[in-house]
């Protein structure tokens, strides 16, 4: 799980690390000057999405 | 026992033509941004005349991609870099260094902090290498001190995959990413070096790697260890800092000329130490809230509950802040943040043929 900023590194290092296909979750950056009910927005419309990941459901 | 890479560095054929061989490297990101020395069969060989250990042994797999550094790869960034072949025993043992875990190279290499790798180099391997104790140690001119940083930061990110703007999501980076390496300077020194206060012998000749987050100049004319620790100390408080944050490991490079004021009034280096981090204490309340969050989060479980008057310590402990001596005459030493979640790691230098 990251923010967009980061989803090159996280794909890049599943690359290296022989999981390429490896899913993962992607935030909005910036994510550091968020206000906490901003943040608790994003975690709401993402947390479906998270489980599915986590339970390795289809997402 | 050693382990054998199965997959060898690729060789490949280019016209015998510097500027079209620094076209592909240009191309390809394979250097840091300045022109390299062409890595030819021939010169790996004679880099690799100067490593006792086998050619295609792993010496580390390197964070972020975890590329296996073997010492032929070793090598290969070592010619391309500029370095002298008898340089490259200090460069394997400086990529066994990174890749101890206490560094966290995963965090270094890819993280939003400018962090570099800083080599320090002690014992008799560095005088026989002429790695620059004294005037400019940090600077240019020294060919030991540029080659063999700059090798450490191309083995980071061709062997490691850390490349700019993929990997290594350095928002800055920092002028000393492109090469970070000196010696203490151990004929100027009042205390133990740096490498016999880290349990080895002063006869062992070692590398030591720092995730060093800049460097900050003092120029003080104090005459008086008690206000040279104290204008120190002040420098060292800074809100945002990864190192108040989380309990860091500050470095020094104290200049001879303010080690020699210690010295003359008793301070041995545990006293210089314990000083520091006492007077650089840090009211919490100085902190961004958002950092409050983020100290709350690091050190509790060190520091207990964190209310707006606690005085946060640099580090978990006194002991935790480093200092070697280097550096020319004059009235200066360096402050050199460090990334705050890494430990410097120490390694032998073995192997190295006179």
């Amino acid at each position: 799980m990251c923010s967009t900023a980061f989803q090159t590194l996280g794909r890049a290092q599943a690359r290296a690390l022989g999981n390429s296909a490896l899913p993962i979750a992607v935030i909005p950056h910036p994510f550091g000057g968020r206000s906490r009910e901003d943040v608790r927005k994003l975690a709401e419309q993402c947390i479906d999405d998270v489980v599915k990941l986590l339970t390795g459901e289809k997402t | 026992m050693s382990e054998y890479a199965v997959d060898h560095a690729a060789a490949f054929e280019v016209a015998d033509d510097l500027d079209a061989i620094n076209r592909l490297y240009r191309e390809k990101h394979w250097s840091d941004g300045l022109p390299i020395v062409p890595p030819t069969a021939a010169r790996i060989d004679r880099m690799l005349s100067h490593s006792l250990r086998a050619r295609h042994d792993i010496v580390a797999n390197v964070a972020p991609g975890f590329g296996a550094a073997t010492v032929e790869r070793i090598a290969i960034n070592a010619v391309m870099a500029g370095c002298d072949p008898e340089y490259l025993p200090v460069l394997i043992a400086a990529t066994e260094a990174v890749a101890d875990p206490e560094f966290n190279l995963q965090g270094i290499q890819a993280t939003t902090n400018p962090v570099a790798v800083w080599l320090v180099l002690n014992g008799p391997v560095s005088r026989k290498l002429q790695v620059n104790a004294t005037f400019n140690c940090i600077g240019q001119g020294s060919w030991a001190n540029a080659t063999l940083g700059r090798a450490m930061r191309l083995i980071l990110q061709n062997i490691g995959g850390a490349q700019p703007g993929e990997m290594d999501r350095a928002t800055h980076g920092q002028p000393g990413k492109f090469t970070f390496c000196c010696a203490e300077n151990e004929e100027s020194h009042p205390w133990q070096p740096l490498h016999v206060e880290r349990g080895y012998a002063a006869t062992d000749s070692t590398v030591t790697v720092v995730g060093a987050e800049g460097t900050m100049n003092m120029n003080t004319h104090a005459k008086y260890a008690d206000e040279l620790a104290r204008v120190i100390a002040e420098t060292m408080v800074h809100p945002p800092s990864n190192e108040y944050v989380h309990g860091g490991e500050p470095w020094f490079i104290l200049g001879s000329e303010h080690a020699e004021i210690f010295r003359r009034e008793g301070w041995d280096k545990a006293r210089v130490k314990r000083e520091l981090w006492e007077r650089s204490k840090m009211a919490v309340k100085h902190l961004s809230a958002k950092e409050i969050d983020r100290a709350r989060a690091s050190r509790t479980s060190e520091l207990g509950e964190l209310s707006e008057d606690t005085l946060l310590p640099i580090s978990p402990a006194a002991e935790d802040v480093q200092l070697i001596v280097a550096g020319g005459p004059g009235t200066h030493s360096v402050y050199v943040p460090c990334f705050g979640n890494s430990r410097a790691v120490t390694r032998r230098i073995e192997g190295y043929r006179d």
